[in-house]
Parts: structure tokens; C-alpha cells; sequence
């Protein structure tokens, strides 16, 4: 059972810790940071979607006053190691690549050459001296083009020419069962849908400053999501060291591989199922090396080499205030890589931060996707089977550490959503093409959710019956639960995917709805409403990783947290997660405050910074922070409150069961003025026993493992109200709800604001946001004049509903950070559907534009 | 050239490249990094500042426009540590999330409270739709913004704890 400690803080919405900087001014965003002689770089990129590079001269720019160093593609290629396919799944070709192009370029925006100069405007001057002889091709600009072998390859050694993966899993029976299921079946309903390419855009572009030391090691001020991935993801790549010197190197230090080593085994020992987990993956890997033996001899220098490497050559990462991300900073970008290259090279520091264009063109695309979906139904609704086809256009250079054939993965797992149904087959296809690399996006596998949700609706349709009816009749009732999806993971019993559902159609009074509808269309209106239900992982069930890829959640481990209490009686929090917007320094400090009985104010949280924080491989991402980091929490608090306790006990000469804490005073239950500050506290335990966990400064630190514990979801259906303009295709949102359930709130507000952000930018994604690029691979959205990011005109007010399932579980808490972008393309799409469906109209597509809606009106063309 | 400007009340005099906005002057020479930059064309509202009482785009200004102006930024608006009414509603108000624009919206907020202390709802969300957030949705920034318009000044008087 929860114990009954007085929630004063948990539930509360508490006014944020991290406002007392960032709201003055005094945050610390990469760019703010100044360290003395830094220079500062400036890239040439490619203006071709697809080039050959002839030749490449920088002599001129390598003259100009100011200029330091300028690196082309060949000459990056001798100080770093290439970026090597890590995925290892069966059906996938992965190119290597270098940080700079030397011989091909791959999209608008390809970087061909680095300039270091003293400021970034010297640097750009110089970047304009650059000579570069392009040879243009042809280049594969949509998915279309990307399956039509006679359009070249972008990698010319992949076996299936811009088709980089595929894969069909089916599930409940065979493929030729599920064939016959569908024939089977009253009615088939198939349905291609298209979703439109757009980008992440945080108000802060990427960025990094490379701070050399003078012992010639580096610290990387560098706004990534995942501190630890991206410290060992560069270790891994720079510098380059030939096989021979690190083998060389191994072999005079070999304490410094002992280390290694012994650091390599601690890690397995702390994720035991690691190796049999990824025995497939491992196998794969073989197999790759086997077919392409320049991997094999690359991916065992970049190996060895960071075997090689003393901890004082590894970089490490100190994150500063991040201006957003919404997983476009989980990659480590080829600018980085180059920047950190050749810092270390020139022993020199270094800032490069993009501008807007720059992030626009490179800083991380997603969504173009189309799926083509065929639902197997019996006249009453009931559905019998799914089966799914999926392609990706993941752009021209693999995401890294997340690729496209995770995304899909991920889709394939979550397609099912709260609904049941026997049989399920999923194709899913990986392109190349010359646009910028597809990275996570905020529910990075949402089109589940759009795909099935607007299905449900056309289903309904094309059945004559209720869209409610359809959902209700095929969604997990809570009397069946626990159970599992489909495609495996399992449904707890606190899933409440129906009762949302449910509440939202009574909130939303859709009984009533077809008279409203009526009532504006006889005045000439046209209205719609629309609706979609989602539930997500956040954290998901313990195994829900591996469904996804077999060996990725023994990958990311358990979550770590480290609390001390320090000398003057203050607590200290220390997290591999990576904030950036989502007020971890204020819910954590509140998870703790409770647990230990201490005011907010004696907390703080630390994060970010490699030389101080646990190790993590995830950072912040996916929806898991407050049940992963909340659960760590607890943990620690409650053993660092039981050190404690045994400490004061003896001071105050009680039993320790008859202590409390309250406002940072240990005392008797009911006798507060005879109590003990936690400063004193700490002086006695110091006193006593010195705490060899504890650093300078502090008196005990204790460290704790979460894994999750059951795991759960997160739920929600939204709803949207929509009205169109038939004369000049505008869609306005005179409403919205959302309900959800995301287990016990740490912050009301903060949970809420989450959610009102998520919907805004799956507003954007239908109604404003497009990259566009013409059929020859040119982009046309490279500034916020072409870009729409929607402003406060656009973005509506947002109703939230709160629906906090009963659970026994301790830190009931579960992630909202990506699911209001997941339902709501759905919703609004959903709604505009039902608005025009009386005029013929069937949305397939995600972008929808005044001109697209005028277009399918009929009213252009 | 040569630039005289004041900012937050105090006067500078900066040697600079006449290419150069008053962005790049206020974070590298004035020392001031709380004006971000967040798309360097004028869009996004982010390097918002106040210049001769009105506000102003500093990415877009440049060295030569701003010689013999009076600057305000985020900086100014906290005195002594005690948060402006503004910074006030917004942390009351969760207004921000990663925050990176917030000293935009806080400024283009300062300048239309100071044009008009008692701007309608409507006007509010007109005068701020320059100014581009990620995060939030708006609906937080809007409410903190009504709210400091509803307290008028006796919010300056508000625990500050």
C-alpha cells in the first residue's frame, strides 16, 4: 500500500525552481556560454539535393584574416571515424558515413566543409571562398521516386537501391491464416494514408561549445537529451586512432584497459540479460561484417580505439539550459561530431550554434510516412484483423542512435492501441532520400494512432454505424484486463483507454451532436467533431522494449538516482536525465520534499553533467521521466530518510518508528520543538562514520535502481470541435477536450502544460507546418516565413480532464510529455472529416492547409 | 564605427562592425545573454527588446540604427532580485517551459502594458502573436499576462516567496 506520508507536494501544482533563472535572464543556453579564446565555427553546405563533389578549394578561405582552420570532408575522414550502423536488425542496410561529405552530397544543407575563425561572421565570410565543382543527379525527392530503381542510389552498396529496410511480422497466425481471415471477413476496408514531412523546431536551434583544457581533454557544453549517449557516442567516433596505435597504446597501459574493462563488466553484471537479449542483434552484426568487411575493419578501430582511450582523453558533457528539443536533441549531429573533431585537433575551443535556415534544413526532420491500412470487420463492427503496410522516408543520413527501423518498429507495436482483435500483419520499408535525416519527433510513432483512429471513422462510414459504437465495440474493457496487446505487451489493470473514451463522448455530448451538426448546416455552416484515443508507453510494461527490438531494454537498463544529504543540511538530487522544458527540477524536488519532509527549497536536482551524474544511456525522452526518475526517487528518498532516521533516533534517544520529519526537522511524533535540523544531523553522521559513497561537502549519499516496477501507460481521448470556411478553406477550433489518465499528477500545471503544448504542435502538423520540397529534392521551407509554427491566433483553448485510475502501486506516475501530440492530428483531421463528409470528402492526408481544403471542396483545383 | 547606446539605464560605447545587430551587441559586448536568438529574421520574437519605449526586433537592428538609443531588456525588469509583476505571473502561471523565449514574450508584454495598461483579452493575444513558443500552447503565457492586466500594480506588493 502507499504509505501514508502527507502529499504536500505531490499533487500541487508548485511554482517552478527552474523560473528563478530562466525567467530573469539568467539561464544558460549553449550560446551564453563564453570560454576564453573560443573560436567559433561556421559550415558550407551543399546547395544540391544530390551532387558529386569533383573537387573542393579552400585555399582562399584558408587566407582570409581571421580564419584559423577549415577542414573539408577528406580531411575529417582522417580524424574521426565514421559513423557505423548499431542497429543490427535483420533486413536493414546501413551506411557509413563521415561527418562532413567529401565525395557526395545528400540533401540542401549536406555540410562539405567546416570554417574555425575568430568570430562566426569571419567564419561565414570565409565559408563564401569555398570552391566547390558539384556534379549534379538526379535526386529522389519522394517516396515515389525512392522506389523507382531508375533514380540512382544515395548508397550505392545497398542491395535494395533506396530501399533501406524491410520487415513483416505477423502476429496471432500465420500470413496465409490472416489472408484467409480476410477473406473471410463481411467487409474489408483498405485505406491509404499519407503524412506530411515537418520538423521538431525547438525555439533553440542546436548547438555546441567545445571547451579544451589545457591538458588537451575536453568538456562539451552541449544541449543533448542523452549526456552519457552523447559523451560516449564522440568518444567512439573522435579521434580517430589507427588499429595499430591503439593496440600499441593497450598494450603499455594495460591498467587503463583494466579499467575499461572492469567498467564493461559492471555494466553487464548490472544488466544481466544483455547478451542473450541481443543474441539476434549480435548475430546480424556478424552477418553485416561478414557482407561488407570495411564496416568490420571500421567498427573495430572506432572499438579498440575507445578501448584505447584514458578517461582523460574521452570528453565528458556538461548540458547546458536546453531551449526545447522535443527529439531532435537526442542525436549526436555530423556538425558536432566535426566541431568536437577538430577542437581536439587544433587544441583550440570552439562554439558553433546553427541559425534558424540551418535548423530547418539538417536539425532533424520527421512524419513523412504513408501507411496503407486495411481493417478485416464483421457487419456489426467487430474487428477480426489489421494488417499494415508502412514506408518511411528517413531522409538521406540514418538518425543516430535512433533510425528510422525503430520508428517503424515502434508503430508496428503500437498500432494495435487499446483495441482488440485476433490477427495482425505489419510490412514496414525504410527509404533513402535527398532530404534532411528523420529523427524522433515527439510520439515519434503517432501515426498508429492516426492511421487507426481516422480507420475507425471510415470504417464506421462505410458500415453505417456509430463512430462511438465501432470504438466501443473493439476497445479493452477494464473486466478483461490484465491482458496484452496484439503485438505483446501487456495491459495492467490500471489501463483506462475505454473510460476515457467514455467520458470524453459524454463531456463532448456526442449524442447530441448530429442536431447541432444539422442545425449549422441548414444556417450554412460546416461543422465537424471529431475524436481518437491513444494510449502510450510511458514507461510502458517492463518488457515493452523488447517487443520492440529485441535487446533495446536491456540497453537502457534501469533508471538510476543518487540523493546526499549535504553538510548544511540540504539534499541534493542527482539524475541522468537531460531536462529541457519539462520542469524536472521542480517535480522531483517535490517527489523528494514528501518522502523526506523537507521544504522544496533545501533541493536541488542535478543534471546534465557527465562528471557528476549517474550513468544512463536514455537521458530524457519518451514519455519516461516521471515514472522512471519518480520512482528512483522514492526509492533513494525512503533509504536516504532511513539513514537518517537511525542517526537522529540515537540524538534524540527515541525509537526511530516514533520519528518524523517535518519542514527539515527530525523530531518525536507531536513534539516538534525538541527536534533535530538535518544539519545537525549530517554533523552527527559525519562524526560517527564517514560515508565512503559520500563526496565533499555531503554526509550520506545513498543510490538507487528503479526498473520499472509494472510500468503502464498513459491514456487519453481528445476531442475536437471544428468550423470551416467554405469560401476561403480556413479551419478554426472553437473547442477542445482532452481527458486523460497518466496515473497520480506531480504538478497539475506542469502536466497540463505538457499536454496543451503537445496538442499545439499536432495542431501545427495539420493545419500549418509543411517542409516542403519540390519533385527535384529543393527545399522551399528554409525560414519561419515558410515554416508556420502556429502563434497564439492559432492555438485554441484547450479543456483537460483528469482521470486518475486507483492503483496500490508506489509513484503511480506516468509520462505525458509526448501524448497530446500523438491524438491530436487524429482529432482535428477526425473532425474536419465529418465536417465535409456530407460534401463527399475523405481525408487520407495529414496536411490541410486553407488551400488543400478549398481543393477538396472543389472549389479550386 | 563607433555606437552609443544605453541600456537598462546604463551608457555604452562600443567599437563595432556596422553589420553587426543589436542583438550581437547586447549578448557579446554589453555582456547581456538574456536576449536570445531564435530565428535571426524576425519571425519568432524571441530577441525582443524594448528600444525608445517601444519594442523592437534585435536581431533585425542594426549597429548604425541603434546609436543614441535607449534599450531595455529581460534584464531590467527584476529590481534588487524582487521579480517584476510580469516575472511574476509567469512563474504564478507556469507560463514557460524551456523558457528560451520567454524574455521575448516578457518584453513584448512590458511594452504593451506600458503603451496600455488594461489591454482586452483580445488585444493581449494580438499584441503577443509576434512571439513564437514551442512548448506551451500559450494558453499559460496568455493567462499570466491577463492576470498581471487584472492585478494592475499592487501585484509589485505581492509575497514574493
Amino acid at each position: 500500500m502507499r504509505e501514508a506520508i502527507a502529499g504536500r507536494f505531490v499533487g500541487s501544482s508548485v511554482r517552478r525552481v527552474e523560473d528563478a533563472r530562466l525567467l530573469t535572464g539568467n539561464g544558460r543556453f549553449v550560446d551564453d556560454i563564453v570560454v576564453p579564446g573560443m573560436l567559433h565555427a561556421a559550415f558550407l553546405r551543399s546547395p544540391y539535393p544530390h551532387a558529386d563533389i569533383r573537387r573542393i578549394d579552400v585555399a582562399a578561405a584558408r587566407r582570409l584574416a581571421g580564419v584559423t582552420a577549415v577542414y573539408t570532408g577528406a580531411e575529417i575522414a582522417e580524424i574521426t571515424n565514421p559513423y557505423i550502423g548499431m542497429l543490427n536488425m535483420p533486413g536493414l542496410y546501413e551506411p557509413s558515413f563521415f561527418s562532413l561529405s567529401a565525395d557526395r552530397v545528400r540533401y540542401v544543407g549536406d555540410p562539405v566543409a567546416i570554417v574555425v575563425a575568430a568570430s562566426r561572421r569571419v567564419a561565414e565570410d570565409a565559408c563564401g571562398l569555398i570552391d566547390v565543382d558539384y556534379s549534379p543527379l538526379p535526386a529522389v525527392a519522394t517516396i515515389g521516386q525512392a522506389l523507382d530503381p531508375s533514380r540512382p542510389a544515395l548508397w550505392p552498396k545497398a542491395p535494395h537501391g533506396n530501399v533501406l529496410h524491410t520487415a513483416s511480422d505477423s502476429y496471432g497466425a500465420d500470413e496465409g491464416t490472416i489472408d484467409g481471415v480476410f477473406a473471410d471477413a463481411d467487409r474489408v476496408v483498405t485505406q491509404r494514408f499519407r503524412q506530411h514531412r515537418i520538423a521538431n523546431q525547438p525555439m533553440e536551434t542546436r548547438g555546441l561549445v567545445v571547451e579544451m583544457s589545457p591538458d588537451g581533454n575536453a568538456v562539451l557544453h552541449a544541449p543533448t537529451q542523452s549526456a552519457h549517449a552523447y559523451k560516449w557516442l564522440m568518444a567512439l567516433l573522435v579521434p580517430k586512432r589507427r588499429l595499430r596505435d591503439s593496440a600499441r597504446k593497450i598494450a603499455r597501459d594495460r591498467e587503463q584497459l583494466k579499467r575499461f574493462m572492469k567498467g564493461a563488466k559492471e555494466f553487464m553484471a548490472a544488466n544481466p540479460n544483455i547478451a542473450e537479449a541481443n543474441k539476434q542483434t549480435t548475430a546480424q552484426m556478424m552477418k553485416n561484417m561478414v557482407r561488407d568487411p570495411r564496416q568490420a575493419v571500421a567498427l573495430q578501430r572506432s572499438m579498440v580505439g575507445l578501448m584505447s582511450k584514458n578517461a582523460d582523453e574521452r570528453p565528458e558533457v556538461a548540458a547546458p539550459d536546453i531551449g526545447g528539443a522535443f527529439g531532435s536533441k537526442t542525436a549526436v549531429s555530423r556538425e558536432d561530431i566535426t566541431v568536437y573533431a577538430v577542437a581536439r585537433a587544433i587544441g583550440r575551443s570552439i562554439k558553433f550554434v546553427e541559425d534558424r535556415t540551418e535548423n530547418l534544413m539538417g536539425g532533424g526532420h520527421g512524419r513523412e510516412e504513408q501507411v496503407e491500412l486495411s481493417f478485416a470487420l464483421r457487419n456489426d463492427g467487430t474487428l477480426l484483423g489489421v494488417k499494415a503496410a508502412m514506408t518511411i522516408d528517413a531522409g538521406a543520413y540514418p538518425g543516430v542512435p535512433i533510425g528510422s527501423p525503430m520508428i517503424t518498429a515502434m508503430v508496428k507495436v503500437m498500432l494495435p492501441g487499446p483495441y482488440r482483435f485476433p490477427v495482425f500483419k505489419f510490412d514496414a520499408r525504410s527509404v533513402a532520400s535527398n532530404k534532411g535525416t528523420y529523427v524522433p519527433y515527439r510520439g515519434p510513432w503517432a501515426v498508429e494512432a492516426w492511421v487507426r483512429e481516422r480507420m475507425w471513422d471510415i470504417c464506421a462510414d462505410e458500415l453505417g454505424i456509430g463512430r462511438d459504437e465501432i470504438r466501443l465495440k473493439n476497445i479493452v474493457d477494464p473486466s478483461e484486463l490484465p491482458t496484452t496487446m496484439r503485438t505483446g505487451p501487456k495491459l495492467d489493470v490500471r489501463m483506462s483507454a475505454k473510460r476515457t473514451l467514455t467520458d470524453a463522448l459524454a463531456i463532448a455530448d456526442l449524442a447530441g451532436w448530429p442536431r447541432q451538426q444539422e442545425a449549422a448546416r441548414a444556417s450554412g455552416r460546416l461543422v465537424g467533431l471529431g475524436f481518437a484515443t491513444y494510449i502510450e508507453a510511458a514507461p510502458g510494461p517492463p518488457d515493452y522494449f523488447d517487443h520492440v527490438m529485441p535487446g533495446f531494454g536491456s540497453m537502457i537498463g534501469r533508471e538510476p538516482a543518487q540523493m546526499a544529504l549535504n553538510d548544511d543540511g540540504t539534499i541534493t538530487i542527482f539524475s541522468q536525465q537531460v531536462p529541457h522544458g519539462q520542469s524536472h527540477e521542480t517535480t522531483f524536488a517535490q517527489v523528494a520534499a514528501d518522502q523526506l519532509g523537507v521544504p522544496i527549497e533545501s533541493i536541488r536536482f542535478v543534471w546534465g553533467d557527465t562528471r557528476v551524474t549517474p550513468f544512463g544511456l536514455l537521458g530524457t525522452g519518451g514519455s519516461r521521466a516521471a515514472a522512471m526518475t519518480g520512482g528512483a526517487v522514492t526509492i533513494s528518498s525512503k533509504e536516504l530518510r532511513g539513514r537518517i532516521l537511525d542517526v537522529a533516533a540515537d540524538m534524540l534517544e527515541a525509537a526511530r518508528e516514533d520519528l518524523q520529519i517535518t519542514d527539515g526537522n527530525v523530531h518525536v511524533a507531536g513534539v516538534p520543538a525538541m527536534g533535530v535540523g538535518l544539519d545537525a544531523v549530517a554533523a552527527e553522521a559525519k562524526r560517527r562514520h564517514a560515508d565512503p559513497a559520500a563526496k565533499p561537502g555531503e554526509a550520506m549519499r545513498v543510490s538507487a535502481f528503479f526498473d520499472g516496477g509494472e510500468g503502464g501507460w498513459s491514456q487519453a481521448t481528445h476531442v475536437c470541435w471544428v468550423e470551416v470556411d467554405a469560401d476561403t478553406g480556413m479551419v478554426t477550433i472553437p473547442r477542445y477536450v482532452v481527458v486523460e489518465d497518466c496515473g497520480e499528477l506531480i504538478n497539475p500545471a506542469i502536466v497540463e502544460g505538457q499536454v496543451r503544448g503537445g496538442v499545439a504542435q499536432g495542431i501545427g502538423q495539420v493545419l500549418y507546418e509543411r517542409l516542403t520540397y519540390d519533385d527535384g529534392g529543393n527545399m522551399k521551407a528554409a525560414t519561419y516565413m515558410d515554416y508556420l509554427i502556429p502563434t497564439c491566433m492559432e492555438i485554441p483553448a484547450i479543456e483537460i480532464h483528469h482521470i486518475e485510475t486507483p492503483s496500490d502501486i508506489e509513484a503511480n506516475y506516468r509520462g505525458v510529455g509526448e501524448g497530446g501530440m500523438i491524438a491530436a492530428p487524429a482529432a482535428l483531421t477526425n473532425a474536419i472529416e465529418d465536417a465535409l463528409r456530407h460534401r463527399g470528402v475523405r481525408i487520407t492526408e495529414s496536411y490541410l492547409p486553407p488551400s488543400r481544403i478549398l481543393e477538396l471542396l472543389g472549389t479550386i483545383s | 564605427m563607433k555606437v552609443e547606446l544605453t541600456v537598462n539605464g546604463t551608457a555604452h560605447s562600443l567599437e563595432t562592425e556596422p553589420r553587426r545587430t543589436l542583438a550581437e551587441l547586447l549578448r557579446e559586448d554589453v555582456g547581456l545573454t538574456g536576449t536570445h536568438l531564435g530565428c535571426e529574421h524576425g519571425v519568432c520574437g524571441a530577441c525582443t527588446v524594448i528600444v525608445d519605449g517601444t519594442s523592437a526586433r534585435a536581431c533585425l537592428l542594426l549597429a548604425g540604427q541603434v546609436d543614441g538609443a535607449h534599450v531595455e531588456t529581460i534584464e531590467s525588469l527584476a529590481v534588487d532580485g524582487r521579480f517584476h509583476p510580469i516575472q511574476e505571473a509567469m512563474r504564478d502561471h507556469h507560463g514557460f517551459q524551456c523558457a528560451f523565449c520567454a524574455p521575448g514574450f516578457m518584453m513584448t508584454t512590458k511594452a504593451m502594458l506600458d503603451a496600455n495598461p488594461s489591454p482586452t483579452p483580445d488585444e493581449i493575444r494580438e499584441e503577443l502573436s509576434g512571439n513564437l513558443c514551442r512548448c506551451t500552447g500559450y494558453a499559460s503565457i496568455l493567462a499570466a499576462v491577463e492576470a498581471v492586466v487584472a492585478g494592475g500594480t499592487t501585484s509589485k506588493e505581492k509575497d514574493h516567496a
